[in-house]
């Protein structure tokens, strides 16, 4: 059997990667992406917890799996948003360029 | 074991109301011409006072959980329900209007105020990380947009996307705190983890990871200092109704959360691990300095806001950082310091919208000469700065009383030393706002600079003495409404500075609520 510490190893690495891209990247969209990214190595955090956990006296009420639906669910609608404003800024703007979006400084 | 689900559900009224209510703005502004959406807020002011009756006449005897113990009714949750409750009714009263003037689609802004204080009454109450969760988001969302609700103002949604990214990306780091508390203990209860934190034996560094990054997702969303960017950005873009909300609103929300938080998982361990004390009150020290600093060189009030308010936010920190040692004299004047910050916020947020309702104008130097325009907006502006910064009589000065005497109990003395400095640095800031108002001489339209350019275009519509003798330009005077949200603002907050006797026993019942049993 995989050990757990794996799974959390790829959901750190998927992590990582994601607050890489929210760091570097500079078009809005991508930045939305890469925050997915984040989520999804939350999601595999807790579906492999929730699984290693199953076997343990120590498996709550509360379901990893149950709590990875609600994190899909919950990012479906901040991607909804984003993207909204996000859209809303080029129509106004022309650009969804981070580095260009600098009406507001210190 | 099956857990009934069902049981106590009446207990959440308030909330199913306040989910029909929100519902039926949304519904009844789909039928309302334009020309009557007023009527939304009238709504949306009825359905808050009446959720607040409700939520007070079923409030249970003691605490009684639900959903096998995802939420708790109990006093310290009543009592901030009602508070948030009453906040949403300043927000509305400040966006009247506003909206009117400046906003499309108003009528939604009411519908997303009242699911924004759906969220904030269920951060109240939760106990268990991913219902808190859920609930900050419900709160978050309705911000996002309400802070892009300027659709055609670029700046709006410069603020708007700056918002969401820096949200999202702190919700994506909390949510990866909850992970690893889940991998680490199999269950994401509030007293899980404080149980696991106090047993001897190692913790697991993954419960470390966990915890540390749930703190920072927090300190994300209070704005302090090393994740606070976003604040004067979102506050500086965002319509003034919605910048009074974020700062008012959003933070107590945060910190009725933190309390919490703190209470049910870190405070039962402090036997065992005292070292956040330390971490928490060198954040507060840091958030305290810097956003106190930077506000110095701040032009536009927002923004000046925005920094004043991260440095308030600071001070509230430095009371988390003692819970550990007086746990009901700190949390007793946390929740004074917010209820009273959240007041006199309230007033000179209304005395910043009744100026910018009448000439499009928020920076500071724009305020010159409003003392001889319009007396009694210079005159509540500068008492609630007064009190921000902490003057005797004014509610501020007791807040900070109270609160800086705890966090010196609670041996920080050099975290109390440091919060009067900084309360020091900011009465410079809030001196200079009222100097501006009393002193400077209002911009004279025969020579105007430049810079006074669109403020004479505004006047003019006005007053057509610009070119004799005053050298006053009349304004226009503020709607009756924001007057009377002045007015009552000002008598709160002179009546908390001299009689705080009534409100402190209200909060020492509602945190009583929450006192660790260790």
């Amino acid at each position: 059997m995989v050990p757990l510490l794996y799974f959390q190893l790829l959901g750190a690495a998927l992590f990582g990667i994601g607050f890489y891209g929210v760091l570097a990247r500079r078009s809005a969209v991508l930045i939305v992406l890469s925050i997915e990214l984040m989520l999804n190595a939350v999601n595999i955090n807790l579906i492999a917890a929730a699984s290693y956990l199953n076997g343990t006296g120590r498996f709550a009420a509360f379901d990893g799996q149950i709590i990875a639906i609600f994190v899909i669910t919950v990012a479906a609608a901040e991607v909804g948003l984003a993207f909204a404003i996000i859209l809303r800024m080029y129509r106004n703007r022309g650009t969804v360029n981070v580095d260009e979006i600098n009406l507001l400084k210190w | 074991m099956p857990i009934d689900y069902t049981a106590n559900l009446h207990l959440l009224t308030p909330e199913f109301v306040l989910t029909a209510l929100a519902f039926l703005v949304f519904t009844v502004d789909l039928f309302l011409p334009e020309s009557r959406k007023e009527w939304l807020a009238g709504l949306s002011v009825v359905s808050l006072v009446a959720v607040m009756v409700i939520a007070i006449l079923m409030r249970p005897a003691g605490s009684v959980e639900l959903y096998g113990g995802l939420i708790v009714v109990d006093s310290f949750g009543l009592f901030f329900k009602i508070f948030f409750l009453a906040i949403g009714v300043g927000i509305i009263a400040l966006s009247v209007e506003y909206g009117r003037d400046r906003l499309d689609h108003r009528g939604e802004f009411y519908g997303l105020l009242l699911f924004s204080i759906l969220g904030m009454n269920l951060m109240a109450m939760s106990r268990e990380l991913l219902t808190a969760y859920i609930a900050l988001e419900l709160l978050s969302f309705s911000l996002y947009v309400m802070v892009a609700y300027g659709l055609r103002e670029a700046r709006s949604n410069e603020a708007g996307i700056k918002y969401i990214i820096i949200g999202a990306l702190s919700s994506a780091i909390m949510l990866y705190g909850l992970s690893n508390i889940y991998a680490a203990l199999g269950t994401t209860f509030f007293a899980g983890i404080a149980e696991e934190l106090a047993s001897p034996g190692t913790v697991s560094p993954v419960l470390w990871v966990g915890v540390a990054l749930l703190v920072v997702g927090l300190g994300f969303k209070l704005s302090a200092v090393p994740f606070h960017m976003w604040a004067p950005d979102a506050y500086e873009g965002a319509p003034l109704p919605v910048t009074a909300y974020l700062a008012i609103g959003s933070k107590a929300a945060a910190f009725a959360l933190t309390l919490r938080l703190f209470a049910e998982a870190i405070v039962p361990a402090v036997n065992r691990w005292d070292e956040w004390q330390l971490v928490i009150a060198v954040l507060a020290a840091v958030t305290m300095l810097l956003g106190n600093l930077v506000a110095l060189a701040q032009r536009n009030l927002k923004r000046l806001m925005a920094y004043s308010s991260i440095g308030h936010v600071g001070y509230a920190l430095a009371g988390i950082a003692v819970l550990g040692s007086d746990f009901a004299l700190a949390a007793k004047s946390v929740v004074f310091y917010l209820v009273v910050y959240a007041v006199t916020n309230l007033v000179v947020f209304a005395g910043v919208t009744a100026y910018y309702n009448r000439t499009g104008q928020d920076n500071i130097a724009d305020l010159a000469g409003l003392a001889d325009r319009q007396p009694f907006v210079a005159a509540a502006i500068a008492i609630g700065l007064f009190s921000l910064a902490g003057l005797p009589i004014f509610a501020g000065f007791t807040a900070k009383f109270y609160l800086f005497a705890a966090v010196a109990d609670g041996g920080f003395l050099w975290l109390a030393g440091v919060a009067i400095f900084a309360s020091l640095i900011s009465l410079y800031y809030y001196l200079q706002v009222l100097r501006q108002m009393y002193i400077e001489r209002p911009p004279n339209p025969d020579h105007a600079e430049e810079e006074h350019e669109p403020a004479d275009g505004h006047e003019d519509a006005h007053g057509h003495g610009g070119h004799d003798e005053p050298p006053v330009p009349p304004m226009p005077r503020p709607s009756l409404l924001l007057t009377a949200t002045m007015g009552v603002g000002l008598l709160v907050v002179t009546w908390l500075g001299v009689y705080p006797a009534p409100l402190l026993g209200l909060i020492d019942a509602a945190s009583a609520a929450i006192v660790p049993l260790g």
